[in-house]
């Protein structure tokens, strides 16, 4: 609109009659040039698209693996609970091993008896203190606690008789009879 | 021409209605949602949020119980007495496991080693509850495991494990008596019951977040409180001297057809008691095998008139007081004629000359009585406070009877007679052990302890070697006096316990027979409590050991025949165990008879 034009340039006229005409070279309007180029938009949304999954995914794996480790985990601890049972089953039976019973009772079978005097031997000077004597089976005491077999109670009055015993001493006293008669006899 | 109307009302929309009016509509309606979802809001965030939020949380959370390990009772020397391990019980949902319940307790039965018909019962649900029962309790860990794998590999369903610690006792019955045992829910006897409060710690307890297979969601909530062990009690009691003791008392007391024995072992020096055998005892991992009699601590809890062991007290105090010597010449008569009563000795005699030494020797009760009417009023009873008797030892076990001193205003010159030689006095087997201890350490009596270091008793008591105490009773010449006295006992040529000597070693002790009081008619029904006390090497002595045995049935029973044989075994084992070399000084050569032809030497 050249109205408006002209007005502008007497109006810049009228304001720059104090400044250079250098300035007034560069006021004047002129159309600004068409940018030849502009930033693609496409590598940076693949590039933020991209960020996306890789945090996505890469926290999914995370997880994963950490789920997998607590399964590994949970079947570790039982192998290690049944090894530490073997280890405490082992350890009891060695503790039954090293029970002074068991050891005397050991020993014993194989004809070793607990010595009874002391005496001690004083190695650099090769003297005795105290009476040594051979070792007998007397201070070893019994390993085992004995029980008295409870006694027999004998009823008060005749002895049983089974019945063909009865029959058999019947038989017995009527045959003694029997020669007595005849001794008898005989005797006289 | 028409008449513009306007567009609100042509007549061809009247059937669509008014907009103003639906909107209003919608508005409200509206309104009404959400003021129902603000007053929800303010329901669930208000009112009680966290009730909500824990009920979100309980879905799948899983408190699991960490269990505390029971603390271990060691023997001085680090061997287990009692000591834990990993136990699982069975439990079976007898619902589930009825069907197949004879086949599974075959299986069960065999692979653990339990009665069939037992667990029969207990599978079927006969007698308990319909859906839970017990099928075997404190099986070894390892046991339980592959029985359940096996049942499971088999197609047996319904059984389940739990935790259920076992308590072991490598060494049966050797030490029950102060180690005790435990019962389905805690502690019954000895040192596991009196010092439960340290043995048993505090379990823990560990909460997280499990899935839906029960695999526990690492990143899901879980909070720790770690469990506290219980401390291990280590005792003074040496587990191969224990072992040995108790044989060679239980032997003695089926030769002589005795009812009881104690034999104790104390360090002199240090107060440690080395071995405390009882008979008969238990074992400890059987208990209900043994009558509830046998299941206590007969050493502490049983208390019996000490009779002539305690003269080695009444004349040390004697000797202390400095009424009379070692040598100091006693005329002994047959008989004496006190107030009510006539006393005699063991053996019947005329008019003795006895030195003072040789009451000791011969063990004479009259000799006992004419020197102590030298003592001044009281003055014994204060002696014998002094020792112990009449007060607990207060070693850290229950059930210890502190015997009966009688009390200074029940003491009267009769009673103090029948004192002097032990009789109307009841103490327990420790309290005399430590009493004669006092003389063999030179005349201070140190408390005696069970436990190296200390610990607390659940009644608040402390106990232990650290919190033993000593005091003088006696002067250290008193101490000696007495022990070269007490040496002439052993001496055949002048002694009552020839048995007792050691060759080699110096010993020094004292017999007993003392009459024994018949609980039920509570008199004296001719039964004896023998015993023989001593300590050795004497001039350098480093254990008291002291036996006693009750009511000695078959055979000629007195202290130094009865009981002195076990006491010299039991010495000899432990001088010889801790390597005590002998002393290889003279013995002493006091003499027991004075006047003319009497060999000074020698025996009435």
């Amino acid at each position: 609109m050249s109205s408006t034009a002209a007005a502008a340039v007497r109006s810049v006229r009228r304001l720059t009659t104090w400044a250079d005409p250098a300035a007034l070279q560069r006021a004047r309007l002129t159309v600004v040039p068409r940018p030849t180029r502009t930033a693609p938009r496409l590598p940076f949304v693949a590039l933020i698209s991209a960020v996306l999954l890789a945090g996505v995914i890469g926290l999914l794996m995370f997880n994963t693996s950490m789920q997998q480790a607590a399964f590994v985990e949970s079947k570790l601890t039982t192998q290690a609970a049944n090894l530490a049972a073997r280890q405490q089953a082992l350890q009891s039976e060695l503790q039954n091993l090293n029970d002074p019973q068991v050891i005397a009772a050991k020993a014993q079978a194989h004809g070793m008896v607990i010595p009874g005097s002391p005496a001690v031997l004083h190695v650099p000077a090769g003297t005795i203190s105290g009476v040594p004597a051979p070792a007998s089976a007397d201070d070893t005491p019994q390993l085992w606690p004995h029980h008295p077999k409870p006694a027999a109670v004998v009823p008060a009055g005749k002895p049983l008789v089974s019945p063909s015993d009865a029959v058999a001493i019947k038989l017995k006293k009527h045959h003694h009879h029997k020669h007595a008669a005849a001794s008898a006899a005989t005797q006289h | 021409m028409r008449t513009s109307v306007p567009p609100n009302q042509q007549r061809l929309g009247v059937r669509r209605g008014s907009p103003h009016t639906r909107l209003r509509i919608g508005f409200v309606v509206i309104a009404m949602l959400l003021s129902v979802f603000g007053a929800r809001l303010v329901q669930l965030q208000g009112f009680d949020p966290n009730a909500y939020a824990q009920a979100a949380e309980n879905e799948n959370l899983h408190v699991q119980i960490l269990p505390a390990q029971r603390g271990e009772i060691l023997d001085r020397n680090g061997q287990p007495l009692a000591d834990s391990a990993d136990g699982l019980m069975i439990t079976a949902d007898p619902r589930v496991t009825r069907a197949t319940a004879p086949a599974l307790a075959t299986l069960l039965a065999t692979k653990l080693n339990l009665d069939y018909t037992t667990l029969l019962k207990r599978l079927t649900g006969t007698g308990g509850s319909p859906s839970f029962s017990y099928v075997a309790r404190q099986v070894p860990a390892a046991l339980a495991t592959e029985a359940v794998d096996e049942a499971e590999a088999k197609g047996f369903k319904g059984l389940y494990t739990d935790d259920d610690p076992i308590r072991e006792y490598p060494a049966g019955d050797v030490a029950a008596n102060i180690v005790g045992f435990m019962g389905t829910d805690g502690p019954l006897a000895g040192l596991e019951k009196s010092l439960n409060g340290e043995l048993a710690g505090k379990d823990g307890k560990e909460t997280y977040e499990v899935g839906a297979d029960g695999a526990r969601i690492p990143l899901g909530p879980s909070t720790t409180k770690p469990p506290v062990n219980g401390t291990d009690i280590h005792t003074t009691i040496d587990r191969e001297l224990q072992w040995y003791a108790q044989r060679v008392l239980r032997q003695a007391d089926e030769k002589s057809d005795a009812l009881n024995g104690m034999a104790i072992v104390e360090d002199v020096r240090t107060g440690e008691i080395l071995a405390m055998a009882d008979d008969p005892t238990f074992d400890a991992s059987d208990p209900g095998a043994s009558p509830k009699a046998d299941r206590g601590v007969r050493s502490l809890s049983e208390v019996y008139e000490p009779g002539s062991v305690e003269k080695v007290l009444t004349l040390s105090a004697l000797i202390d007081a400095g009424k009379v010597t070692p040598r100091t010449k006693l005329v002994v008569p047959g008989e004496l004629h006190r107030q009510d009563r006539v006393i005699h000795d063991w053996w019947s005699h005329g008019t003795l000359r006895l030195t003072l030494a040789g009451v000791i020797a011969n063990s004479s009760n009259i000799g006992t009585v004419l020197a102590s009417d030298r003592f001044d009023d009281g003055q014994l009873h204060q002696y014998l406070e002094k020792f112990g008797l009449g007060q607990r030892t207060n070693v850290g076990l229950l059930g210890e009877s502190p015997g009966i001193l009688p009390s200074t205003a029940q003491w009267n010159h009769q009673i103090q007679d029948r004192v002097d030689f032990g009789q109307s006095v009841s103490v327990n087997a420790l309290q005399m052990t430590a009493a004669v201890n006092t003389v063999a350490n030179g005349g201070v009596r140190i408390d005696p302890s069970l436990i190296l270091g200390q610990a607390t008793t659940d009644s608040g008591q402390v106990v232990g070697t650290d919190e033993a105490t000593s005091r003088r009773v006696v002067s250290q010449h008193a101490a000696t006096a007495m022990m070269k006295m007490m040496e002439r006992v052993p001496d055949p040529k002048t002694g009552t316990a020839p048995s007792t000597q050691i060759p080699g070693y110096r010993v020094a002790g004292k017999t007993g027979t003392a009459q024994r009081v018949n609980p039920a008619c509570k008199c004296y029904d001719g039964s004896l409590t023998v015993s023989f006390a001593g300590f050795a090497p004497a001039d350098n002595p480093r254990f008291t050991v002291y036996v006693v045995i009750n009511d000695p049935r078959s055979g000629a029973a007195g202290g130094g025949v009865t009981a002195g044989p076990v006491w010299q075994k039991i010495m000899s084992f432990a001088l010889r165990r801790y390597g005590v070399p002998p002393t290889n000084t003279k013995p002493s050569h006091v003499p027991t008879m004075w006047g003319k032809g009497n060999d000074p030497y020698g025996r009435p």
